[in-house]
């Protein structure tokens, strides 16, 4: 064990050093490349020396084997084998939820969002119920797409305040119609900015049942949130066209054409005056 | 001579001053006609993002607008939401603004453009256009939207679309007879800021100024610890707020080069870069980075501050005896491009603008291929209609990557 944390010292060694400023100026791409692949090759136990290299920020110097695992995950990335990267994301996976600092959980958390596959998001999905960590695993698990949906959806009643926004908005980026009652129910919630995201994730679904609910809250009185909630409404006319539901989309254009009759507004009723002419030309 | 054609200078100075004070005491803009900016035609302006940019980004307009209001994320404690604010969204809140000009960091041009065309203005906004590729689709589609003006903070290309020579080329680019066999090769050497713009890997992290909200900073990206490299024009080292010299000076000079040969709907298919694995938030050295087209026009970036320089092709430029006779004939008989609408008269005349969202967030585009050829280390195929790469899902990672809420495309 000795030895081999000894060798991978001298490989993590041959990285570049910051110069005076702090950049990597002198980088040699050849001697990267190779004590890279030279770690690669250590397998499970490398890596997880490797990782056991990581500090918190401001707690001692990790900027090389940082560097080095970074460099592993790209190196995944451009790799043939399959069962390489499923190592590599399997072992960063299982550090998380362990003791490790939260901020090296992170660090590893935003390896996953490069190199990471469907393997990976069970164990990020119960990232999304910490408080320190939910929004980088978020973040992982939409890049990565697959699964996504089901741990966002699985996450939401568990959480509050900004996790819940977080939650709510990412299950808008992936679409996820299932979600559909729940973010109805988010529609009335107290926080503006869960309501407004619930009403974005709505829209970017293409929820046809949510078109009254949607202008509705499109009425508001508050500017910032009235253009908020009518940017919704737009997209969600959008979507609605695109999948050929014509009636709610011109019902849609309607209402806004028609209540943004001030001269404030004008942009609006002109949007969705050319909007209702592309519908009713499909 | 009768005494009254005597004046002296003094008399004449005074007789002008008072008739120029006369004239002063109605305000220009209600004056109208030539040279004079009528009520039409004055708008109330707004600068977001009061960093070094900021000012020279609001007088790039060229419009009579009257900066009606300020906002910057490091005024805490001076805002008093009536001429200084803190959060952008409390400004476009604000009826009397037409034009706003945005010159934050780039990680908030697409959002704050986003929001601004939503509440109705215009806008201006500074270089590079976006952080990532699918900002800038999002721009576009919000000025399409909304059928507000929008124009990109890099000018270069007005100029060149009154060049004889390079509307000559875009003629030859833009008639679409060198469909597959386009020789043009075009190299940008040097000037790209690579060292001087790279992000520091070893910044331990520092107290946040009592004057600066680091949350809203760090808004769409992600949530680090403070550090003042990171923020105040270096910002652009980092992978969070910018690109690197590449991004920030690959727009002025790519954007020009962009319309001369007519890719202002189009983007590179094939992408190719040398350089040493790059670092996972700091932006720092390459060698260059090969973009072609799919006509064969290629476009490169030659950083000359690593590795050994570009030299796998020569320059050459698309030429009229690059076409058979006949077809030089019918390009001598096209007529000269329309010319470029510049911001202020899109302003006015509801015009699209030069620099409009569409052909930005393709010259912001080839910045963001090369970065993120250099960010995977691998020769990158890319579909300019789905802006997307073809078989590489991590790539496609970096074209769209999740933003922190409460922000979002």
């Amino acid at each position: 064990m000795a030895k081999q944390s000894s060798a991978l010292a001298e490989l993590i060694n041959r990285l570049p050093d910051p110069d005076e400023r702090g950049l990597l100026s002198n980088i040699d791409k050849e001697t990267v490349d190779s004590a890279v692949s030279q770690i690669n090759e250590g397998g499970r136990k490398s890596l997880r020396a490797l990782i056991g290299m990581l500090v918190e920020p401001g707690r001692g110097d990790d900027v090389k084997p940082r560097y080095a695992l970074h460099c592993l995950a790209v190196q995944m990335c451009n790799s043939d084998e399959e069962k390489s990267r499923r190592v590599f994301t399997r072992t960063l996976a299982m550090q998380l939820g362990g003791d490790k600092p939260k901020a090296v959980q992170k660090y590893l958390i935003r390896q996953l969002q490069v190199a990471g596959g469907k393997e990976v998001v069970p164990a990020l999905g119960k990232m999304l119920e910490d408080e320190e960590l939910y929004e980088p695993a978020a973040q992982a698990i939409v890049a990565i797409g697959d699964g996504a949906a089901e741990q966002l959806r699985n996450a939401l009643p568990k959480v509050k305040g900004k996790m819940k926004l977080t939650i709510i908005q990412n299950l808008g980026v992936v679409r996820d119609a299932k979600s559909v009652d729940a973010l109805k129910k988010a529609l009335g919630n107290d926080d503006r900015e869960i309501r407004l995201a619930a009403g974005w994730a709505l829209a970017n679904i293409g929820d046809a049942g949510s078109v009254d609910l949607l202008l509705k809250a499109a009425d508001a009185e508050g500017i910032y949130e009235r253009a908020t909630a009518t940017k919704a409404c737009l997209l969600l006319a959008e979507r609605l066209l695109e999948a050929g539901k014509k009636e709610p989309t011109v019902k849609i254009y309607t209402h806004l054409r028609d209540t943004r009759s001030g001269p404030d507004e004008a942009y609006i009723s002109d949007a969705a005056e050319k909007g209702l002419a592309s519908a009713n030309k499909r | 001579m009768q005494k009254t054609e005597k004046v002296t200078r003094r008399q004449f100075i005074k007789a002008s001053i008072g008739a120029a004070t006369a004239f002063t005491i109605v305000p220009r803009h209600v004056l109208g006609g030539p040279n004079h900016t009528p009520p039409s035609e004055t708008f109330g302006g707004a600068l977001i993002g009061c960093g070094g940019r900021g000012n020279g980004t609001f007088n790039a307009m060229g419009l009579e607008a009257k900066k009606l209001a300020i906002c910057d994320v490091k005024f805490v404690g001076r805002e008093d939401n009536k001429t200084i604010y803190k959060d952008f969204r409390r400004v476009l809140e604000r009826k009397d603004i037409d034009v706003v000009a945005i010159a934050t960091p780039p990680h908030w041009h697409a959002l704050i453009s986003i929001a601004a065309m939503e509440a109705g203005k215009d806008v201006l906004c500074e270089k590079p256009m976006t952080r990532f590729i699918a900002e800038g689709r999002a721009v576009a589609e919000a000025e399409k939207r909304y059928n507000r003006i929008f124009q990109v903070g890099t000018f270069g290309r007005f100029d060149r679309s009154r060049n004889p020579n390079d509307i000559l080329i875009h003629k030859i680019m833009a008639s679409g007879l060198l469909k597959k066999n386009c020789k043009g090769v075009h190299i940008k050497s040097g000037g790209l800021k690579v060292k001087e713009w790279s992000g520091m890997v070893n910044a331990q992290p520092q107290p946040i100024p009592k004057s600066l909200d680091w949350d809203f900073y760090c808004g769409p990206s992600p949530l680090r610890p403070y550090h003042p490299h990171r923020h105040g024009g270096t910002h652009r080292g980092y992978w969070d707020y910018e690109g690197g010299g590449l991004t920030d000076m690959g727009q002025h000079h790519y954007d020009p080069v962009q319309w001369v040969y007519a890719k202002d709907d189009t983007s590179p298919v094939e992408i190719e870069a040398y350089s040493p694995p790059a670092h996972q938030e700091a932006c720092g050295m390459w060698g260059w980075v090969e973009l072609k087209y799919a006509d064969g026009m290629t476009f490169v970036f030659d950083s000359r501050e690593w590795g050994e320089p570009y030299n796998r092709k020569q320059a050459r430029e698309v030429l009229l005896s690059d076409l058979s006779e006949e077809d030089q004939k019918n390009i001598k008989e096209m007529p000269d491009p329309e010319p470029l609408v510049s911001f202020a008269e899109a302003v006015k005349t509801r015009k699209r603008a030069g620099g409009n969202a569409d052909a930005a967030n393709r010259s912001a585009t080839l910045m963001h291929l090369a970065n993120i050829a250099i960010r995977t280390g691998r020769k990158l195929r890319y579909d300019p209609v789905k802006e997307q790469f073809i078989g590489d899902e991590e790539a496609n990672r970096l074209v769209n990557p999740p933003m922190r809420a409460p922000w979002h495309l």
